[in-house]
């Protein structure tokens, strides 16, 4: 099934049962009506949570870097042995 | 410069979480407790609750459509 054809159901189910909760008046009134709210500013605290997790592990692999710049150097001088310019920095 | 990115990480996720307890109180389990507890000196009234989200909405989207038009203005004056 496509993507927002999840996602279109997903929020049908949670406005559905947001309607039941407000006919069935388990819990006070106004007290209800503040659901959606709460959980719209849940769900952006949550992407603000992934970023930072994800930004806390990034892997940084300094060999890598260390190859990179390597490579960098020697493609620069085979370039301007063949004439090429290679004047950025 | 790993140690940089990681504290930004941690603060994001510090902050996130703050706000995610901050609000779950304030919304869900205050309206349950007795309104002459101590504990509501330390929580705005509930009205706030609605206005603060919206406000940092709506600020959130005027800001995000000044970008978009600073970015298209510019494009266009760098193709005329």
């Amino acid at each position: 099934m496509k993507h927002v054809l999840k996602i279109f159901s997903l929020l049908l189910v949670i406005s559905a049962l947001w309607i039941g909760l407000l006919q069935a008046s388990i819990m006070p009134q106004s007290h209800t009506w503040l659901l959606p709210i709460y959980f719209i500013v849940s769900l952006g605290c949550y992407g603000l949570l992934m970023v930072g997790v994800g930004l806390m592990r990034f892997p940084t692999c300094p060999q890598e870097a260390l190859l990179l710049q390597q490579d960098i150097a020697e493609a620069k001088g085979f370039l301007k042995q063949s004439g090429v310019d290679v004047g950025c920095k | 410069m790993e140690l940089a990115d990681r504290a930004v990480g941690f603060l994001l996720s510090f902050i996130s979480l703050s706000i995610f307890t901050y609000y779950t109180f304030w919304v869900i389990i205050l309206p349950f407790v007795d309104s002459d507890n101590f504990i509501h000196n330390y929580f705005l009234p509930q009205e706030y609750a609605i206005l603060i989200p919206v406000c940092a909405g709506v600020v959130l989207l005027c800001l995000l459509c000044m970008f978009i038009g600073f970015v298209m203005l510019k494009s266009k004056k760098k193709m005329a």
